[in-house]
């Protein structure tokens, strides 16, 4: 008797039932949808009154709002898989996965996969029926968004694959945080959460440039405000390049995580 | 007849960090870490034919875990051989994994947040089973093991009894060759024990399951298995047939009387007084020499009772009774039948 050969349904399923368990949880996605209510509100009069007197760096008030719109749109809409990782190890949940006919880790991307799924259609519908009123409008060029929703979509599976990978490191460190908070912090800051990279230091600009950030927040937000397609497909290709790079780290620390569970037991 | 479980000189081996204490001991276990090697299990060999039912027996930290973690190729034996179904379970896990089953107590495979029957139908995907042929199997074991008014809540809102159910029928969904069982009764009270027991040793019947199943709880073993392989440090200590074992270790129950004024002396052969307080007395009672009806009867007939159960000896009490035997070469030690 064989194995059936691999297919993607049960990665499709399990994939399912994250969007499913993030429509269910509904106090956690209410309470996303405020907090992002919230910020966008405090900054359209924050950036109102900073840029009374004029645009600055081309950019005015209603286009960084929609810009941070985007950033926060990924930011919030991206699951802790890391936690759920790092709580499959403490407890050694992990090695009982391990049992079944399907790849542990790819089970836990592909859920995270489809919350992240529910959670950007939850928050990019608020995002919808908000930011307009906050920003008083659309971005000058509203076909920017076309671009920005797949390449915020992808940004933050980007971002899944990466963070998949701090998870792991729950193997040596039991507590994944400190390795996350350095991720998460690095990513507001080269990315650019709160303020287009086009207001930073040029030095800093250049070392965002190359790390995976820029492209997770900073270009989506950017095609948002009607970078253009030739920007909006620079973007895609680092994304890609990105997502080939995070698949191979993740890749290689999955293999070494399987071998501190063979010497140290499960 | 190909053995179901065959497994030769397996030996599993962990290595474990050492920490000194202090602050200068974190600072020196960081730059120069020290660790000391872990015998899990060191020389083990048995086989079990295709349909047996056998407890795995040990005390805490004995190996059984770890041999089952072997056996369904989540860990990979430092040196030894395995074979489940004919198959390496360290080279083949996803092959096997689609003809094993495994319910682990302490563990659930059931989403937390969301109604079995969501599990159930992400199983049926992950063991790719036709969608028609799902639907028998599942209403046919929900049928017969009686969850269906359990399937549509959350689990995290069922009973451990309850949720103990769903996990064994989610785990007989692909209908598993051999069945690992981990503790499936721990923390279960008594009436969930029997049910759980009864629907294992059916799904069994049903089917000629292979079944492997470890328990702290002896009436598991008595009422599931018709063998029983005891290990002890990694080491294989006994492999008996269950009826042998009743006979030489499991003669022994324990009779608790709860009494109105002080406990009365229960003076009958084979009865001794395990403890005894101010109202109340534990008797261990040898079953072989006297009956345990006649105990409860000269208790009752001595003084007013509140309250009395009778109880299996703890594991670790029936574990200890075979290690000393096999220490003193009384016959249990061995793979001897």
């Amino acid at each position: 008797m064989t194995a059936p050969a691999p297919t993607l349904a049960p990665y499709l399923a399990v994939a399912r039932i994250g969007a499913r368990h993030t429509f269910a949880a509904r106090g956690e996605a209410v309470g996303r949808a405020f907090f992002f209510g919230v910020l966008l509100l405090i900054f359209s009069q924050l950036w109102a009154a900073v840029l009374a007197r004029g645009p600055v760096a081309g950019l005015e008030a209603r286009e960084v709002l929609w810009y941070i719109a985007v950033t926060e749109w990924i930011v919030l809409s991206i699951p802790m898989v890391h936690l759920e990782i790092e709580q499959d190890v403490r407890s050694g949940d992990v090695a009982y996965r391990l049992a079944r006919p399907v790849s542990y880790l790819g089970m836990r991307i592909a859920e995270a996969l489809g919350a992240l799924l529910a959670r950007l259609a939850f928050v990019g519908v608020v995002a919808a029926a908000l930011v307009p009123a906050l920003a008083g409008g659309f971005p000058r060029d509203p076909r920017g968004l076309l671009f920005a929703v797949p390449l915020g979509a992808l940004a933050a599976a980007v971002a899944v694959l990466f963070q998949a990978a701090i998870g792991l490191a729950a193997f040596w460190l039991q507590d994944c945080s400190p390795v996350y908070w350095i991720w998460q912090k690095l990513t507001f800051l080269l990315g650019g959460l709160l303020l287009p990279l086009d207001l930073y230091p040029g030095w800093l600009r250049t070392i965002a440039r190359w790390s995976p950030f820029e492209p997770l927040l900073y270009g989506p937000a950017r095609a948002a405000l009607g970078a253009g397609a030739v920007e909006a497909a620079a973007t895609a290709g680092k994304l890609v390049l990105w997502a080939a790079i995070a698949t191979a780290l993740l890749g290689a620390v999955a293999r070494r995580a399987r071998r501190a569970l063979e010497v140290n037991g499960g | 007849m190909t053995p179901a479980i065959e497994v030769r000189g397996l030996r599993k081996v962990f290595r474990a960090r050492e920490r000194s204490p202090g602050l200068a001991g974190a600072i020196r276990s960081l730059v120069a870490p020290r660790s000391r090697e872990i015998v899990a299990v060191e020389d083990l060999a048995f086989s079990i034919a295709p349909g047996e039912r056998v407890a795995f027996l040990g005390p805490n930290g004995a190996g059984k875990s770890t041999t089952i973690k072997m056996l369904s190729g989540i860990l990979h034996p430092t040196a030894g051989e395995a074979r489940v179904l004919g198959l390496d379970p360290s080279r083949e896990r996803t092959r096997l994994a689609f003809r094993i089953g495994t319910v682990f107590g302490q563990r659930t495979q059931l989403w937390w947040h969301l109604p079995a029957r969501d599990t159930l139908d992400l199983l049926a995907a992950v063991y790719e089973i036709p969608a028609a042929e799902y639907r028998e199997r599942r209403d046919r074991l929900v049928e017969s093991f009686g969850v269906g008014p359990l399937l549509d809540r959350p689990v995290r809102g069922l009973s451990l009894g309850e949720r103990m159910r769903c996990e064994i029928v989610a785990s007989l969904l692909h209908r598993p060759e051999v069945l690992f069982l981990d503790e499936p009764t721990i923390g279960l009270d008594v009436e969930a024990k029997a049910a759980v027991r009864d629907l294992v040793l059916r799904a069994s019947a049903e089917r000629g399951t292979t079944l492997l199943l470890t328990s702290h709880d002896p009436s598991d073993m008595e009422r599931v298995c018709d063998r029983a392989i005891v290990i002890h440090q990694g080491r294989l200590l006994l492999d008996r047939p269950v009826a042998a074992l009743r006979e030489g270790f499991l003669r022994t129950k324990l009779v608790t009387l709860d009494t109105v004024e002080a406990p009365p002396a229960v003076d009958l052969p084979g009865v001794t007084v395990s403890s005894r307080d101010a109202h109340r007395v534990v008797l261990h009672v040898d079953t072989a020499r006297t009956p345990v009806e006649s105990v409860v009867a000269a208790a009752m007939a001595a003084g007013r009772l509140r309250d009395l159960t009778v109880a299996d000896p703890p594991m670790e009490d029936v574990v200890r009774a075979i290690y000393a035997a096999a220490g003193n070469g009384s016959g249990a030690g061995g793979a001897g039948e």
